[in-house]
């Protein structure tokens, strides 16, 4: 009758299990400040961990079936939504694949607005998982920094799609939009705060002798293992394996830009942390070349002006903005599979796109990087302290949303 | 009459200043320069709203008000006789030490006589961590525990830190009379401060550490157990909880003050409730404020230690710099600097 005896006695999660002579077992989350979207249940000898179990699913939203109901347009702004501060990145490889089905080449400078949008995302995720990586810290100014900094990249995003997180900016064929005027005096402002914001990050965060203290020789991932667990993005660099989607395989316009991208070998929670520092400086570096190279061009592949009504493409001279429903409503993608994949913030996602000649995809299907990061909980953090835990959970910049898709 | 029994020391210093009131004035502007100070490195305004005038100075007492209207919740499995009273016994005897100390060199408003004020203070001054632990025992909560554990860990380490530091004070005068201590600071470049910076140095630390400060904030790391042993108090409670600990580190400031930074030097007590009493109190309130204020700006630029790293810096770092501060102290009393 009355809801409080409605309550079970015994919430799980709530309370510390014991397993055995000084073994105790403490749900860490999902409701948790330290935690994000996640539960890691551990297993604690006092205050060491012996075994640490993270536990997926939290946010998962069925994606992946989703997708199996939609336009083929309509799939790109459902999976950004398991990222929405790296949109391009994570929707970038899906475009892709559907442009391999359609057997389409975009033209080149809608190539290269995506890897401009790409690395302003890179940025801007990256910025965020410090801000994150900060604030478990305890160092609240690491965590306001980066997430006022982030603004910046975010409002570039804004002048160049009109969105501020959520893009939908590449689409099959090209770019929804072409670059707006003055964008490159905004960018090369950005970019040179950028590098002078970096510098101080470095010497308030990384030069610190509290944080150098937390993160030396924290959660330390061995080359060896993680090549064995498969690890991707910056946290396998930090480990030592150059391993960069934009290297190994070069998509969009990344084999025409010179870039560096940092490997470490210590593979501590530290190097994770620089790692990232180096990569938006090497972000930084792309943004300019891609100003300074991007040739004049139409943003989307002609096939799709030959089907629009005049009046669209006089819409578009005008306001250099593609109206996409008419184009795409009805896009029918010849029957087959397609696989693409790229290097997302935080390391490479893959899609498999299956077609069966319909307007809908017959199967969509994606790896994430998180995903593939979040084994790496198991194997590192036993041995370690609770408190560091959080410590090491930054480190690896995971982001559930994207794992659970 | 009503003015000799309002400012009867004993009573006047625990309620009035630099007892309740005062301090809890204090701590609301203190909560409010940590905020604002913190927001100004962080590139954000901090409180604003309530008061934009005076830079959001109203905020704290408006949340003040919420708190104190704000249901307080009890949970099903507390033990609610020590849940309830131990923030309470914790805020009162976080208060308790500023009754032993004196803020003039006239005896009629001495609080308690002054011979061996500095060891009642600093032993009164060490009580009030066993209610924080009791607190987290007696909420149930996983978290509560384990921040009244790491709690009664700190407490080990830095207890001796603050012991040993202001007995070096004393140790140096060749008194434990805490006006005596003042008194020999004069003039300025004796402050016991710049004779034995590394005591100075080494109690500051043990102040951070006895009252969560940055970067030895690990009773409370939010990130890790949510908010240690406070984690299931709401409302009111919550507050007292809060305002206890900043009670404490404002009577350690005090202690600091009368130690290390010559008290109400370089102004001479003379008679009269005013002259003798109450501006001598004043700058001394302004001395360990600026000392408050610089223990939280360090909140904007350090970040937490793990407990363990907390402990080992305590023992193998900061109990070496005691003893050797004592050993300076020792020194100083050996050569008569103070005599």
């Amino acid at each position: 009758m009355s809801t409080v005896e409605s309550i079970p006695k015994k919430l799980p999660g709530m309370d510390v299990n014991k397993l055995g002579k000084d073994l105790y077992e403490v749900f860490i989350g999902p409701q948790h400040p330290g935690s994000g979207h996640m539960r890691i249940i551990i297993r604690v000898d006092g205050d060491v961990i012996v075994e640490a179990d993270p536990d997926l699913g939290y946010v998962h939203r069925t994606m992946e079936k989703l997708a199996e109901g939609r336009e083929f347009i309509k799939v790109i702004p459902l999976m950004e939504r398991m990222a929405i501060l790296d949109a391009c990145n994570i929707t970038l490889p899906y475009v892709e694949a559907v442009e391999k089905l359609l057997d389409i080449e975009p033209p080149p400078r809608a190539k290269y607005l995506r890897v401009l949008l790409c690395e302003i995302n890179r940025i801007a995720s990256h910025l965020y998982g410090l801000g994150i990586f900060g604030v478990f810290l305890g160092h609240s100014t690491m965590y306001m920094w980066p997430f006022g900094d982030r603004e910046v990249f975010v409002e570039l995003a804004e002048k160049l799609t009109g969105a501020r997180l959520t893009h939908t900016y590449p689409v099959p064929g090209g770019v929804r939009r072409d670059l707006p005027q003055g964008f490159a005096e905004d960018a090369e402002k950005a970019i040179r705060y950028m590098e002078k914001r970096l510098e101080e990050y470095r010497k308030i965060f990384l030069d610190n002798p509290v944080i150098q203290k937390r993160l030396i020789d924290v959660g330390v991932i061995s080359k060896n293992l993680a090549a064995q667990l498969g690890i991707v993005g910056p946290n396998l660099r930090a480990s030592g394996i150059k391993y960069d989607v934009r290297i190994i395989e070069p998509y969009e316009v990344y084999d025409e830009l010179d870039f560096e991208v940092p490997v470490f070998e210590e593979g501590d929670a530290f190097a994770r942390a620089w790692i990232r520092i180096i990569e938006m400086q090497q972000s930084l570096r792309i943004i300019r070349q891609v100003l300074e190279k991007i040739p004049d061009g139409d943003p989307l592949h002609e096939k799709f002006w030959a089907k629009a009504p005049a009046l669209y493409k006089k819409v578009f001279e005008q306001t250099k903005r593609v109206k996409l429903i008419p184009l795409y409503a009805n896009l029918k993608v010849p029957e087959g599979r397609a696989f693409a994949r790229g290097e997302a913030g935080r390391g490479e996602i893959v899609y498999m796109v299956e077609s069966n000649g319909s307007t809908k995809p017959y199967r969509v299907r994606v790896v994430s990087p998180s995903f593939r990061n979040a084994i790496v909980f198991r194997y590192i953090v036993p041995g370690h302290r609770i408190a560091d835990l959080p410590a090491i959970y930054g480190s690896i910049d995971y982001f559930p949303p994207e794992a659970d898709r | 009459m009503l003015v000799d029994i309002i400012t009867w020391p004993p009573l006047f210093q625990l309620v009035i200043a630099p007892g309740l009131v005062a301090a809890l004035v204090i701590v609301i502007f203190i909560l409010w320069f940590e905020r604002k100070t913190a927001a100004r490195v962080q590139m954000r305004i901090g409180p604003y709203h309530v008061s934009p005038r005076i830079g959001g100075g109203l905020q704290l007492i408006a949340d003040l008000v919420r708190y104190s209207f704000q249901e307080i919740i009890i949970p099903k499995a507390a033990d609610k006789p020590i849940f309830i009273g131990a923030p309470l016994a914790a805020l009162v005897i976080s208060l308790l030490p500023v009754v032993a100390m004196p803020f003039t060199t006239v005896p009629k408003y001495y609080p308690i006589p002054m011979d061996y004020s500095l060891l009642i203070a600093v032993a009164l001054s060490t009580l009030s961590p066993i209610f924080i632990i009791a607190a987290g025992w007696a909420s149930n909560n996983k978290f509560s525990i384990i921040g009244g554990l790491r709690e009664a860990f700190v407490i080990t380490a830095y207890e001796l830190l603050i012991v040993i530091t202001a007995l070096a004070g004393g140790v140096a005068v060749l008194s434990y009379n805490l006006t005596d201590i003042v008194v020999a600071q004069k003039p300025f470049y004796k402050w016991i401060l710049f004779t034995n910076p590394i005591a100075a140095l080494t109690m500051f630390a043990a102040i951070l550490m006895a009252t969560s400060g940055f970067p030895f904030e690990i009773p409370e790391a939010e990130n890790e157990i949510v908010a240690g042993a406070y984690t299931e108090y709401s409302g009111l409670m919550y507050g007292i909880n809060m305002g206890a600990a900043y009670i404490k580190r404002f009577a350690y400031s005090l202690l600091f003050t009368l130690i290390f930074l010559g008290g109400w030097l370089p102004y001479e007590p003379s008679s009269g409730l005013i002259h003798g009493y109450l501006i001598p109190l004043v700058i001394v309130l302004v001395k360990s404020t600026i000392v408050m204020a610089i223990m939280s700006f360090l909140r904007a630029v350090y970040g937490r230690f793990r407990i363990d790293q907390a402990l080992d810096g305590a023992w193998r770092i900061f109990i070496p710099l005691a003893l050797i501060g004592f050993g300076i102290a020792l020194i100083e009393a050996y050569l008569g600097v103070y005599a």
